[in-house]
């Protein structure tokens, strides 16, 4: 009987695998994999746009 | 917040999910305020709970007499509830808090249905708080990383039910067509956890495995809640604070996504290498030593990413208190990593088995890899959805330093310790009561360690405590709320 649970617990480990390969072959076909430099910069926009640091230590306001 | 109607229609596959425009940063964040603020606060409480059984266990190493006239705080019930305390109390609700902001802002979509998240928050932190209750209680199972009792788990299947409807739903509603790295990690996450949770809960719990199967579920489980939970809501942080905060895309976008595909695929079969020794079948084990050690792959190119992004801008790191807690964790990410690798190995592992030794490298894991870059992304996500600046600098730096010095004392200690320790125990000529004499010098370390760290939680809570109590300034946006921003190099 101890092999049906080895089996068992094989075929959930290799479902959980096949759904990594699945999910690369989706993303190859839906061409997630092309174009690696506009991917690095797709965080950035206008408002946070490259080059410019977005956090800081809080520095004490200045009365005005 | 939505009304059922929209729920109803965000499900609904006739919907299209391409209607409208991106949203802007600071609609984002504010959609994400209420969900964010609720898993937030819940894990700081626990943080502070899971902190205090901590220190508890640890004297009790080597002061057993220490709260001795308490059965509810013994050895084996003060650690388990210090355990479960951090793993789904702290670790868990903060990566849930993280994982919403991160996805609204990489999907560039308003979060949707802030209520069920909510919702979802008081489930798992009534399971939770159940769940501790019972093992000091006496409840617990006894199965690692799964001791919470029967009766507090479904809960946490509801909740987590929840969180998976609710990412779904906001990946179908992205506006944006390339899916970032980040998103792949948070999505892994989401999807692979509560797959592995019932699959264990099932097969340990409501109708156990018999024989040696047990273990080896219960350590494919353990395993896989750092390697397929944890670590990839860490690295879905790091790989988007980093070059975030610096302004400076990804080293090598292609390393990173190779990093991804590789640890999804392999991280899976590892976890039977911590049954080296063990009446499992040597096959099954082999093939868990040969994934650990594939696991250098995705490992070795991401610290390289990582440093890489890094080289010429270490300067920032005194400027910004993000980038300060996510670098120590991205750098302990690889540290850890390899450190475990090597622990897969037969000849390694007959050392490091059953020693403090282990106990060091998960903390290295779970507190200087993963609630470091936890801390880092607080800093980051809170002024930007209260519109506040965070009060102090002071108790930033003092948080940063005590749990930094804290973490990284507590696991060179107790791997040197451990490493001592393992090699004693195998030589049949030590009697075991001197081996156990021998770790004690070690174990107060630990609790000196761990009273740093104490001291770091409590200037990271009275700092948002403060936050949420500060009044807004006038005029405060986001996304940027810095008034006065200091000079930073460009290099």
């Amino acid at each position: 009987m101890e092999w049906i649970f080895y089996t068992l617990a094989f075929l959930i480990a290799t479902a959980i695998s096949g759904t990594a390969v699945y999910a690369l072959y989706w993303s190859s076909q839906h061409g997630q994999l092309r174009d690696f430099e506009r991917g690095a910069t797709s965080i950035f926009d206008d408002q946070e746009p490259v080059g410019r640091m977005t956090d800081h230590f809080p520095v004490p306001r200045r009365k005005s | 917040m939505a009304s059922a109607s929209s729920l109803a229609a965000s499900l609904n596959p006739g919907t299209p999910p391409d209607t409208g425009s991106r949203a802007e940063l600071s609609e984002i964040d504010a959609s994400a305020r209420w969900p964010v603020i609720v898993f937030l606060l819940s894990a700081l409480a626990w943080l502070l709970i899971g902190t205090v059984f901590a220190i508890i266990s640890s004297i009790k190493l080597h002061t057993p007499e220490f709260l001795g006239g308490y059965e509810w705080l013994t050895f084996g019930r003060a650690r388990t509830a210090h355990l479960n305390a951090v793993v789904y109390g702290w670790s868990t609700n903060i990566a849930f808090a993280v994982a919403f902001w991160l996805m609204a802002r990489l999907s560039r979509a308003r979060l949707r249905h802030a209520g069920l998240l909510v919702i979802a928050a008081c489930f798992w932190n009534l399971g939770v708080t159940l769940g501790v209750i019972g093992i000091l209680a006496g409840d617990s199972t006894s199965i690692e990383w799964l001791e919470m009792p029967p009766y507090a788990t479904p809960l946490l299947f509801v909740a987590y039910a929840l969180v998976g409807v609710w990412a779904v739903i906001t990946f179908r509603f992205r506006r944006t067509e390339h899916i970032y790295v980040s998103q792949w990690y948070l999505l892994a996450a989401l999807f692979w956890f509560p797959w592995l949770y019932s699959i264990a809960q099932i097969m340990l719990i409501f109708e156990p495995a018999r024989g040696t199967v047990q273990a080896l579920v219960n350590w494919w489980f353990a395993h896989n809640v750092l390697g397929l939970w944890f670590t990839p809501i860490g690295l879905a942080a790091a790989y988007y604070f980093i070059p975030k905060v610096l302004g400076k895309p990804i080293h090598s976008y292609y390393l990173s996504v190779l990093g991804f595909w590789s640890l999804a695929i392999f991280y899976n079969w590892a976890g039977v290498h911590h049954l080296i020794g063990g009446p499992v079948p040597a096959w099954v084990i082999s093939a868990g030593v040969a994934a650990s050690l594939m696991m250098v792959i995705p490992v070795v190119v991401t610290g390289i990413n990582h440093h890489l992004t890094m080289v010429g801008s270490f300067g920032a790191l005194r400027y910004s208190p993000t980038l300060r807690f996510v670098v120590f964790g991205a750098v302990n990410y690889t540290l850890v990593s390899l450190t475990g690798s090597a622990m897969a190995i037969r000849s390694v592992n007959e050392i490091t088995h059953f020693t403090h030794f282990t106990v060091g490298h998960a903390h290295q894991g779970m507190y200087a890899f993963f609630t470091m870059v936890m801390f880092g992304s607080v800093y980051y996500i809170l002024p930007r959805i209260l519109l506040k600046e965070w009060p102090s600098a002071s108790l930033i730096r003092t948080h940063f330093w005590a749990v930094a010095i804290g973490v990284t004392l507590y696991w060179v200690d107790l791997e040197i310790g451990g490493w001592i320790q393992g090699l004693q125990m195998n030589n049949p000529g030590i009697p075991f009561i001197e081996v156990v004499r021998n770790t004690m010098p070690y174990l107060f370390v630990r609790s000196l360690a761990g009273i740093l760290m104490t001291i770091g939680h409590v200037a990271f809570a009275v700092n948002i405590v403060w936050m949420l109590g500060a009044r807004r300034p006038a005029g405060a946006t986001a996304p940027t709320l810095f008034h006065n921003p200091p000079a930073v190099p460009a290099r």
